[in-house]
């Protein structure tokens, strides 16, 4: 029987044996490839996605266990193409190298300044404990989400 | 690698029994799933078939009485955490939930599938569970079971084919407790040592009752009543009682492992009791 | 010559925002329908020899396309020395080893395939450590090591030790026999470390009228090309590699690895191959920094002249000899380097052990040689009672000072340095308070490193649009260079935006010769490639220019897209109306510049085995940081971390500064956090990042740093390459500071908690090395191919 989920508002449906992580589906199946398989064990968050409104790690989440969830993928994140603010922050800060953890960075962070839309340098170092990045050595990704969160309401 | 083709979702316990029973040793329980899709990493094959329970209303409860807490099994880490949030007796077990791995494992990973997991020796909340004498309930071929954590960790190897870890019991008190971890990172890893501290004291001061767990340090989490014996009658010294700690540690065993020698997680054991009694002094104040 | 300040700019990366949509495409992410996946079988032993291979099975399983084994590729590779097949062919040497690749329609499938191969082994004694490797009467790993094909001539092999590069330069003998010295003995040991650059090693390939099309992730596009048709027996040209964007590389890339094998079934079953390693075979297989046993000798007088130091380096290249090979050349540069040193002799040793082969990785043997060189600093002047600062001050390289192997150092850049580290102290108060109840320490260190020059070639075609394209063989893989300091250069050469300067990625099929990225050489020469081809655009514009323009070629100057009269706004016209006419009179304006290293020289027999005897251009670090030790635990914190570095000259300051706090903060992994432990069957046993801990955000700090502009090099614009270097002292910077924070004598890296407590505990063993003689003469090969000694 196939596994129907919603992926980025589209219903989606696969065949894949209910055990296959969430994250192969998305990549090889739906060419969903924004996530990235790093170290498939839940410690480096490349592969994270919002599985019904949470950030999770599509590693560690069989296929099965995402039967009519909404998932949505770091694609789906631009509406219409639109950087969103964080987007934009990390753009203008020009703090990407290698890109590879960006998506799940992109993904962890944007949920957790919907839940804390003002957080203290230590409260986002913490919020990013689930995501590693090898190239950046952090802080200035800190530096450019500070920067989004502490700036006076941006203009529309 | 092979991906189990089998997994089966259950609507309520009595359908996951009934299913876990008919496939009797064939299909193992599925919750979180943090741990078993891990296992190629571990060169473990994947069960034959599993049964998912996450989706189980009645196994994501959280009561909270005067008198106890019940906690589905199927309860998140980050759930758990919220939940308790402020409880000062339920303090060690808060922090346990909200420390433990990171924030979007915390979002996946549940209770019961962190106290089933008889490999996973540096289970935050086990020992914060056992220092506040909780008790688990399992359904089963044979009906309602419950059992003091302790005894069910030693049993979880060997359950009868068929049963279901589905709540568990903390008890209420007028204790407070704490829990002390040890990453070797500032957050993020396992902790290769944990202290779990509950403790009673009457209006003078005097500790009238403690529970002391430790988790990590031996391959399975176990209280310390040597140490507990000590605190009773005395009034709550940090120092005190990390010299206590210390003259007391050897009677644990530390396991070797590749982030940490055996000897490394037993010398910082009186360190985590300090913590953990630091941090219930912190509560009072 | 346009004004070099006009290069300078925090030009912005173009590549972000489609990496920050998810929608950059890496090799992993190339792995499409149609394409097989290839899996590798690999020895689950570290020593053994093979009896027999039957794939019979194997090949009649589903979905099974290719399966090749050593009898499909019999060349040896290596650098150096040959020694070095693609599949295990009759011996296995290290745990991992590939014995066998399958291709089938999936992963699945050709993992099943893989575990079906028959294989029947015998296994024979093995040596894990470089105790045990040298050790008389040691298995030899390569009996037949004199057979192997001599890649570069000049050094002393033989045995378990696979090469060995000597430095000497004066009289050490003379020197240590001085009354008037004390002489400090010291032994170090460092660990493994691993890259985990995020995409893993990754290729797709496929066999295509008669050539191979290698699309892969890699820092050394034309190394893939050579090696990989040596592997194959092929020449060289039916070998197309081109580079996706690459998902960080850190050295790790600077070897081909994965490619031959998926160029091999690619051949044999007529389709596109796919091989990813997992991330296990990452931390399996990976071509680590290497572990390697330190041992240096100094001869000091009471006023701290050094007037001798000898110091053998051990490092341990795994089963075959790779890139440490190359690598036993920078012990005479990094160790060798700093200090004004009276006499100097060192040996530096890539041993053979049945382990996982090592690699490059970001300053390579710089780093623990900084450490170790930096703490026997520091055990230097706690003997002479001296301040080590000031210690510091009096030795460092000046102006015509002598290195190791004798070249002359141009200009006074180290001293200055730590003038601008003292001016940085003075600006930013210490943390100490932080420490609160644990042990505080500080220290400064200095490093010298080298930019890694050598052949790079460009193509730049101007466009009829005004846009200017550079093709050349440089690979992005994170840095930025690709994306900032090339666009800048050609931009300011040509009077261009650097956003209307595209960059082509690397095909082998389109860009000349190149050595890759890595070693800080991006900018420096594929930069002064890119010079060299846009000085024949230039000239060719300014030509057809002068002739609309009826002014002379030396009166025009490009700016802003045009050519102006000089000193007269406006009064030219558009580079793009240009372009179009020279197209109609002398056709599409393009040109092409080759660079390569000019060749220092060092003095006359005092390297031997070098593959660099003297560095064209150096860079020098001043690393400084503040530490709190946990006495309890053994945790260590950095409080706080700032960094002078040489730059030659910043073309995009914020790309330098996020290098350096990335470099920084690598690091701290290598110095803290980041283990690799090899047990007694050779395996490596943190098989992922549960064990393998990388810094993670609360553990790292914003480093303070200061950009030292202006030290001579021959770099494009006066540049130097940044991106490196920045990791080059961290190791030893905080090794340096939890001594003085704990009083005891750090000699291992890293300094996770378990072993600072057993430092604080003493409960480590003593570092004694039976295998390296405090007599250095015991440590080098007596075959008569050495420096003069």
């Amino acid at each position: 029987m196939p596994i129907t989920l919603i992926v980025n508002g589209e219903e989606r449906a696969t065949q894949a044996a209910p055990m296959t992580p969430l994250l192969d589906v998305l990549r090889e199946e739906f060419f969903l490839t924004g996530a990235k398989a790093v170290c498939r064990e839940g410690f480096c968050g490349a592969c994270t996605v919002h599985a019904d409104g949470i950030a999770r790690m599509s590693c560690l989440m069989p296929v099965g266990l995402a039967q009519g969830c909404a998932i949505t993928t770091v694609e789906a994140i631009a509406a219409d193409g639109v950087l969103s603010p964080l987007q934009q922050a990390l753009e203008d800060h020009d703090v990407v190298q290698c890109g590879m953890c960006f998506p799940g960075m992109v993904m962890s962070l944007t949920k957790f300044l919907e839940q804390n839309a003002h957080p203290s340098r230590d409260e986002m170092k913490t919020a990013l404990a689930g995501n590693i990045c090898r190239c950046t050595g952090y802080e200035r990704i800190i530096d450019a989400v500070l920067a989004l969160t502490n700036a006076p309401q941006a203009a529309e | 690698m092979a991906h189990a083709d089998n997994l089966y979702i259950a609507a309520s316990v009595a359908d996951a029994v009934a299913v876990l029973a008919d496939r009797a040793g064939t299909a193992t329980p599925l919750a979180g799933a943090t741990w078993v899709m891990r296992a190629p990493l571990r060169r473990e094959p994947l069960a034959h078939s599993y049964v998912a329970i996450s989706q189980i209303e009645a196994l994501q409860r959280i009561d909270i009485s005067e008198d106890e807490a019940v906690i589905g099994s199927c309860v998140t880490h980050a759930r758990l955490a919220e939940a308790l949030a402020g409880r000062g007796d339920l303090a060690a077990l808060a922090t346990a939930a909200a420390k433990s791995a990171n924030p979007a494992v915390r979002q996946a990973a549940t209770v019961g599938g962190n106290l089933c997991t008889a490999d996973f020796a540096a289970a935050d909340l086990v020992p914060a569970l056992l220092c506040l004498d909780a008790a688990v309930e399992l359904e089963g071929p044979g009906g309602l079971q419950r059992l003091p954590l302790q005894e069910f960790l030693s049993l979880r190897h060997a359950l009868p084919v068929g049963s279901l870890l589905c709540r568990i019991v903390v008890p209420r008190s007028a204790a407070r407790s704490a829990h002390a971890r040890l990453p070797l990172r500032k957050a993020g890893d396992y902790p290769v040592a944990i202290a779990s501290l509950s403790i009673e004291q009457d209006d003078k001061g005097i500790v009238t009752r403690a529970a002391v767990a430790v988790g990590s340090v031996e391959p399975v989490a176990r209280r310390w009543p040597s140490l507990e014996t000590a605190l009773v009658g005395r009034p709550l010294n940090t120092a005190w009682i990390g010299v206590q700690a210390e003259r007391l540690a050897e009677e644990f065993t530390g396991r070797d492992g590749i982030e940490a020698p055996g000897w490394y997680r037993v010398k910082v054991l009186p360190t985590l009791v300090r913590r953990a009694v630091e941090a219930l002094s912190a509560q009072t104040a | 010559m346009s004004d070099p300040a006009n290069a300078v700019m925090n030009f912005p990366r173009r590549d972000a925002r489609d990496k920050l949509l998810g929608r950059t495409r890496y090799t992993i992410d190339h792995v499409r329908p149609g394409v097989l996946h290839a899996a590798l079988l690999r020895s689950e032993v570290p020593s053994a020899r093979i009896l027999r291979i039957d794939t019979s099975i194997a090949r009649k399983m589903p979905g099974v396309r290719a399966i090749a084994t050593a009898e499909h590729a019999p060349g040896l590779h290596g650098i150096g020395i040959a020694d070095h097949p693609l599949f295990a062919q009759d011996v296995i040497r290290y745990d991992g080893e590939p014995i066998a690749a399958v291709a089938a329609d999936t992963l699945e499938q050709a993992r099943a395939a893989a575990a079906a191969i028959v294989v029947e082994l015998e296994e024979i004694p093995a040596v894990i450590s470089m105790a045990e490797s040298l050790a008389p009467g040691a298995p030899q790993i390569h009996p037949d090591w004199k057979k192997y094909e001599v890649l570069v001539e000049g050094a002393a092999r033989g045995g378990n030790v696979a090469w060995e590069a000597t430095v000497a330069r004066g009289d050490t003998d003379a020197a240590f026999a001085r009354p008037d010295v004390q002489i400090i003995d010291s032994t170090y040991r460092v660990g493994r470390q691993n890259h985990v650059s995020f995409e893993p090693r990754a290729v797709v390939a496929s066999f295509e009228d008669g050539r191979y099309h290698i699309q892969t992730s890699t820092q050394v596009p034309w190394t893939v090309r050579n090696m990989t048709a040596r592997i194959l027996q092929v020449p060289a040209s039916h070998v197309r590699v081109t580079v996706p964007a690459v998902g960080g590389g850190f050295g790790l890339k600077f070897d081909c690895s994965l490619e031959p094998y998926a160029a091999v079934l690619a051949q044999m079953s007529g389709r596109s191959v796919s091989l990813v390693n997992s991330r296990q075979e990452e931390m399996l297989t990976c071509l680590c920094r290497e572990n390697a046993e330190i041992r240096i000798r100094s001869a000091v007088t009471k006023d701290g002249e050094i007037v001798g130091r000898e110091a053998t380096v051990l490092m341990d290249c795994g089963a075959y000899g790779g890139e440490q090979i190359f690598l036993t050349t920078m012990t005479a540069h990094t160790l060798g380097g700093n200090y004004k040193l009276g006499s100097v002799r060192l040996s530096s040793r890539a041993v053979y052990t049945n382990t996982a082969p090592n690699g490059a990785f970001r300053a390579c043997n710089g780093v623990y040689n900084t450490f170790a060189l930096e703490r026997h600093t520091e055990e230097i002047c706690a003997a002479l009672g001296m301040d080590s600062l000031e210690f510091r001050r009096r030795n460092v390289l000046g102006d015509k000072d002598l290195g190791a192997t004798g070249q002359v150092f141009e200009g006074n850049v180290l001293g200055p340095m730590l003038e601008r580290m003292a001016a940085l102290r003075e600006k930013s108060p210490s943390r100490k308070t932080e420490a609160g109840d644990r042990l505080y320490g500080r220290a400064t260190t200095v490093g010298t490193w080298f930019i890694f020059i050598g052949p790079s070639s460009a193509t730049v075609n101007l466009n009829a649009d005004g846009s200017a394209t550079l093709v050349t063989s440089g690979v992005e893989i994170g840095s930025g260079t690709m994306m900032q300091s090339l666009p800048q250069i050609v931009a300011n050469s040509l009077g261009l935006r650097p956003q209307d300067v595209i960059v082509k990625t690397a095909d082998t099929d389109a860009s000349g010769l190149d050595l890759g990225v890595g070693g800080g050489r991006t900018t420096v020469s594929i930069g002064a490639a890119s010079s060299a081809a846009c000085e024949e655009v230039r000239k060719k514009l300014l030509s057809v220019a002068s002739e609309m323009l009826q002014t002379k070629p030396e009166k025009l100057v490009l700016t802003g897209g045009r050519i102006e009269i000089a000193g007269i706004k406006g009064s030219g016209t558009t580079i793009a109306k240009v372009v179009e006419r020279a197209q109609q009179v002398m056709g599409p304006v393009s040109g092409s510049g080759a660079f390569t290293a000019p060749g220092v020289p060092s003095m006359p027999g005092c390297a031997a085995g070098h593959f660099i005897d003297a560095i064209d251009i150096p860079v020098f670090a001043v690393h400084e940081c503040e530490v709190a030790v946990d006495p309890d635990t053994g945790h260590v914190e950095v409080l706080s971390y700032k960094v002078v570095q040489d730059v030659g000259r910043a073309l995009n300051p914020r790309a330098v500064l996020s290098q350096i706090q990335g470099g920084v903060v690598q690091g701290m992994g290598y110095a803290l956090h980041e283990e690799v432990s090899i047990d007694a069957h050779g395996r490596i046993e943190q098989s992922g990042f549960e064990t393998y801990r990388l810094p993670l955000a609360l553990d790292v700090v914003p480093v303070e740093i200061d950009l030292y502009e202006g030290a001579p090099s021959i770099g494009p614009l006066g540049t130097k390459g940044a991106g490196e270097v920045p990791i080059l002292n961290v190791g030893a910077a905080i090794a340096c500071a939890v001594s003085n924070a704990t009083g005891k004598r750090v000699q291992e890296l890293p300094l996770t908690p378990p072993r600072v407590l057993a430092l604080l505990l003493d409960r480590n063993e003593p570092l004694d090395f039976p295998h390296i003689s405090p007599t250095w003469h015991d440590n080098i090969i007596h075959t008569g191919i050495h420096a003069s000694l």
